[in-house]
């Protein structure tokens, strides 16, 4: 049996799937967590039973593509059940939804959600009236509190799949419009569909070729008849018939008149504080995580995992097993894995910070704060939140763009996440900044960070001013109640990511060191396939390879070719290329100075500015092969991806190119162009201001910068329009 | 006067909604002839704006506002 978990984003439906089916999946607090189905099996002794956990949805007319998922899914039946799940303390948007689905005869029960919060409230909800009204049982739970899960479950076990629910009725009007659809149609749930939605629903049903041309003539002519927009129809019988149910129902209480939302949202999204507060939150993030906290846990954490393999490689070479074995252990496996992990705290602190804010509810905040700065370059608040996951992992920050309601949106935010800075990238510089920059090493880490960012934003309007010239993301979005993290919860987010990150370490990242290992200490000397001694590794496989590639980098700065090495391992996984430098530069077993066994063979062969083009060019440069094969599924198009690919490269080259030519003039030529630059600037941007108060002069609107759809026809038409209207208004 | 027009702190009832890209979400949302509309407030960098409609909050930006025709409502 299949039963499909279907709600209104952000309702508690993965919340929920966990508690059925003893999973852990992660939850956060903004809209749109679940942007692929999964599966679970049903904690049940009584029957067998597969939960899917669909995308959320607010109804089942929908726009964007990971709501199609879920909505298709119900339009074409998939499931023997849905378990409808509704949040308590906003019924009547989604008993709006639950409405639509009661259209269909597919068996379903509601689970009430949130009903500890209606309590606490002293409000109260009586769900046996409304299983009447609806004719199908409700139960009441509280998934973060585990309650009434059980009940759940034994409804599910005992339901009754031989008795027809009795449907919705809508007023005389509506039922005769339905009536004359479904005589085509024959499916009264997708004649409603038909009649909501229009073409769009036909995709679902069996209407033959010739029906086709009659069902849009009947819907035209009714668009003609009716007295309310066609579209409207419907929704609007529906929410008349929501909101008398819930006046039987529902007993609010009036005492309260500003709830705790609204008070945190007073300071956080207020007029003036709201985006100090906002810079603040983002940048106290990541000084935890790599200012001085950040590196002394790691200072600890290394010197206790450098401790652990140095007795290691003591007991293996007391084994006195060949020398190959015993290389490969100790240089190859330990002295790749002893530079990543080191790391992991560092990571685990950053993870951790953006769980709690993804789980509070600020991720959503961020969005309404940030929207007006991102639409500048063609984006909309709702593409800040796949961004700042990038800054984790670009995988599923890559996949999180399904979120965003438009193809452009999806293909602009996809292409310059690989730009925002991921957690793998975090131990180059850490371990850079804190070899080379010492004491200005946060604002070092920061300042990359800053670079990714703005590589991003700027490439996001190149990529709209070239390729999707019509494109204005598009921004509609729901501002969920703040929430108090939970522990479990923020640690399961947290948990999950750094899991994702040992797995990595363990696996791909593994066979990536073993073979770098191979190529870096194998080698032919005088014809012969031999192991190398440390000193001999300039004539390894992987000495060659970095020696032929060399000069391709040295315009950027790269003076040796483990560095060459370092970075070509970077595209098998970030992590990774800190690994190949440790094992390059023989630094396993080395005496631990400044916490970190790498410091002194980076401070030998790195200067500054070498340094900094060198993570400039990690940074920038294709991202890992998982981020990559994202970025191919959610692109769609090779055409598209190919030129992501191109372009990355060619920007890292690039900016690292810049930076290291720049950086390698002496200081008083360096102010010479920073000055020089800035006073250009200047006056570009004055003479632009100067043409632009010239030229705004196209009517009432605030000039066409801000509004980018100003010029198109249909939005005059539109203007007009409104314009009339305001004007009868005002007589 | 649209939406865009309302102060925050007022209410409004909605008149005609002309939006047309977002039109669908909009109506799914909750927001329809005769719905009641708080204005809550605007972001700090003075849009999208936050309303309070059907008892949630939900927030677009001040182009949409300008697309849905409201009627204010002098409440007190």
């Amino acid at each position: 049996m299949n039963i499909a978990l279907i709600g209104n984003p952000n309702a508690g439906k993965t919340t929920l799937f966990n508690q059925l089916t003893g999973s852990n999946q992660s939850v956060g607090n903004w809209p749109g967590v679940t942007v692929e189905k999964k599966s679970g099996k049903l904690k049940s002794d009584k029957i067998e039973a597969n939960i899917i956990d669909l995308p959320g949805i607010y109804s089942l007319s929908t726009i964007s593509l990971e709501e199609e998922i879920a909505s298709s899914y119900v339009m074409d039946r998939k499931m023997d059940l849905i378990i409808n799940i509704v949040d308590a303390s906003n019924l009547e948007r989604n008993l709006f939804l639950t409405y639509q689905l009661l259209d269909s005869n597919i068996p379903m029960v509601v689970a009430l959600n949130g009903m500890d919060i209606i309590q606490r409230n002293e409000e109260h909800i009586d769900y046996q009236s409304l299983s009447k009204a609806l004719d199908l049982p409700v139960i009441p739970i509280s998934a973060s509190k585990k309650i009434g899960i059980d009940d759940l479950i034994k409804a599910i076990e005992v339901f009754d799949f031989s008795k027809e629910r009795k449907l919705i009725q809508y007023n005389e009007m509506v039922e005769s419009y339905i009536k004359v659809f479904d005589n085509y149609i024959k499916d009264r749930f997708l004649s409603i569909r038909f009649f909501e939605d229009g073409l769009v629903a036909l995709d679902h049903a069996k209407v033959s070729e010739k029906d086709q041309p009659i069902l849009i003539e009947l819907y035209n002519k009714s668009k003609e008849e009716l007295e309310l927009d066609i579209d409207m129809v419907l929704p609007d019988a529906r929410y008349q018939q929501i909101i008398n149910l819930i006046h039987q129902i529902y007993k609010k209480n009036d005492l309260i008149k500003e709830t705790t939302t609204d008070k945190i949202d007073k300071i956080l999204t207020h007029k003036y504080m709201g985006l100090p507060i906002f810079i603040g939150i983002m940048f106290s993030v990541f000084f935890l995580a790599f200012g001085p906290l950040g590196t002394w846990i790691t200072d600890q954490f290394v010197w206790l995992i450098d401790e652990f393999f140095a007795l290691i490689i003591r007991l293996v070479d007391n084994l006195g097993m060949s020398p190959y074995v015993s290389s490969l252990i100790t240089r190859g496996i330990f002295g790749g894995l002893a530079a990543v992990v080191g790391f992991l705290p560092q990571l685990m602190i950053l993870f951790f910070a953006l769980a709690i804010l993804e789980d509070s509810g600020y991720m959503s905040r961020a969005a309404f704060i940030m929207d007006r700065a991102l639409r500048k370059f063609g984006l909309s608040g709702k593409s800040f939140i796949p961004m700042l996951i990038g800054f984790g992992c670009s995988v599923p920050a890559i996949t999180a763009t399904r979120t965003l309601d438009k193809d452009e949106d999806r293909k602009i935010t996809s292409m310059i996440i690989p730009f925002v800075s991921c957690g793998a990238k975090a131990p180059i510089y850490g371990v850079f900044a804190g070899a080379l920059f010492a004491r200005g090493s946060y604002i070092v880490v920061f300042s990359m960070y800053l670079l990714g960012l703005l590589v991003a934003i700027l490439s996001a309007i190149l990529f709209k001013k070239l390729f999707f010239k019509s494109a204005s993301a598009n921004y509609i979005m729901e501002l969920p109640q703040y929430r108090k993290p939970t522990i479990r919860n923020t640690w399961l987010h947290t948990w999950d990511r750094s899991k994702d990150f040992l797995i990595k370490a363990g696996t791909i990242l593994l066979a990536a060191f073993i073979i770098i290992w191979f190529l870096s200490y194998f080698g032919l000397v005088d014809g012969k396939l031999q192991l190398l001694t440390d000193d001999q590794i300039g004539q390894s496989f992987l000495g060659y390879i970095g020696k032929a590639l060399l000069p391709l980098f040295t315009p950027i700065g790269f003076n040796d070719w483990p560095q060459t090495v370092a970075i070509l391992s970077g595209f098998v996984a970030k992590e990774s290329v800190v690994g190949t430098l440790g094992i390059l530069y023989g630094s396993t077993g080395d005496v631990v100075e400044n916490g970190s066994a790498l410091y002194p063979a980076i401070r030998a062969n790195f200067t500054a500015i070498q340094a900094y083009s060198f993570m400039a060019f990690s940074l920038l440069a294709i991202p890992c092969i998982a981020a990559v094969s994202a970025l191919k599924r959610e692109l769609k198009s090779t055409k598209w991806f190919i030129f992501t690919l191109v372009y990355e490269m060619l920007v890292a080259y690039l900016v690292a190119l810049l930076i290291f030519q720049i950086g390698s003039l002496p200081s008083g030529t360096i102010f010479t162009i920073l000055f020089t630059s800035t006073i250009v600037i200047f006056v570009l941007l004055m003479v632009r201001k100067f043409i632009r108060q010239k030229g705004s002069a196209c009517g009432s609107c605030d000039g066409c910068s801000s509004s980018s759809a100003c010029g198109l026809p249909q939005f005059k038409e539109f203007k007009e329009n409104i314009d009339k209207e305001k004007s009868k208004d005002e007589n | 006067m649209t939406l865009q027009d309302i102060v925050p702190g007022q209410t409004c009832i909605i008149k005609a909604i002309r939006t047309n890209n977002l039109r669908k979400r909009i109506i799914d949302m909750g927001l329809i002839i005769g719905t009641q509309v708080y204005v809550k407030k605007t972001a700090p960098l003075g849009d999208p704006v936050e309303i309070i409609v059907r008892g949630y909050s939900l927030t677009l930006r001040k182009a949409e506002a300008r697309t849905i025709l409201v009627e204010r409502l002098d409440t007190e």
